[in-house]
């Protein structure tokens, strides 16, 4: 459990972003796909890695189309609530989900996750976010945090500081 | 491997390191020139090109040579609160998918 430098060649993440409002991101899993996909749903396990090493406490994984998930967080630097709804759910092979953080609210991300059995024993994992930004972008904006830029980085490193 | 493309991604990169988010900062509230910054933030003159090369390319600051000194200040970009957030998931999300990979692997030897 601690040797983890011996996996340091399956840790390699390819990121890009296709265009200014997507993100991708595709990296090897070294387990079946069932594995990972038990991993990601069943929320014994998801409390096990999703939360940073803070409390995560589950509140709601609905993992069906239309399902809600809930995970808030307790971190030493306080609470953070995240949720949205699946949208589409094709065991084990897709998933597409919307997230959100209490802390930004009205900006919707929807992740498109894609798992390929590799016929190894490993799995490709291949996310794709999507910023949806219509009319958040208002909303955000009448919370007062607009202005010049260093209060965009005061603002950018509170958020890093908060969920880095 | 991280593959950066143009635009946001290259903010993304330079936002990454505290460094040159502190140089931002330093910048916003004066123009400076390398040697001055390399003081600042006590690394070296290769250092600190260094990390503004990075914040030149993405267009968040502009150096230009004024005898034997470069100034630099704040470039033409600006990055607004979402830039930040996006940011910040970006960063989230590897983090979990690194989390993911470590917990794929630890429960792999109790099998």
């Amino acid at each position: 459990m601690t040797t983890t430098t011996e996996q340091e060649p399956m840790v390699k993440a390819t990121i890009t972003t296709p265009t200014d409002r997507e993100i991708r991101i595709e990296r090897i899993f070294n387990a079946p796909r069932d594995r990972v996909w038990k991993a990601m749903t069943d929320p014994k396990l998801v409390a096990q890695w999703w939360g940073r090493g803070n409390k995560l406490v589950i509140e709601k994984l609905e993992v069906e189309r239309g399902g809600h998930w809930r995970f808030v967080e307790h971190a030493p630097e306080g609470v953070n609530g995240f949720e949205g709804r699946f949208r589409e759910v094709t065991p084990p092979e897709r998933v597409v989900q919307t997230f959100e953080w209490d802390g930004m609210p009205g900006y919707v991300i929807v992740e498109t996750a894609t798992l390929e059995d590799l016929g190894d024993g490993r799995t490709r994992f291949v996310n794709v976010s999507l910023f949806h930004t219509t009319d958040e972008r208002d909303g955000f904006l009448q919370s007062g945090m607009e202005g010049g830029l260093n209060e965009s980085y005061a603002a950018l490193d509170r958020l890093l500081a908060k969920l880095g | 491997m991280v593959q950066y493309s143009p635009k946001l991604d290259t903010a993304f990169g330079a936002l990454a390191d505290p460094t040159r988010r502190g140089i931002l900062e330093r910048l916003g509230r004066s123009d400076a020139g390398i040697s001055e910054l390399a003081e600042a933030f006590d690394i070296t003159l290769t250092g600190i090109k260094k990390h503004v090369g990075v914040l030149e390319a993405a267009g968040l600051v502009t150096t230009e040579k004024i005898g034997r000194v470069r100034r630099c200040r704040l470039g033409p970009r600006r990055l607004d609160d979402e830039s930040a957030w996006i940011a910040t998931y970006r960063r989230m999300l590897e983090g979990r998918l690194n989390r993911l990979g470590d917990f794929l692997e630890r429960t792999r030897e109790k099998q």
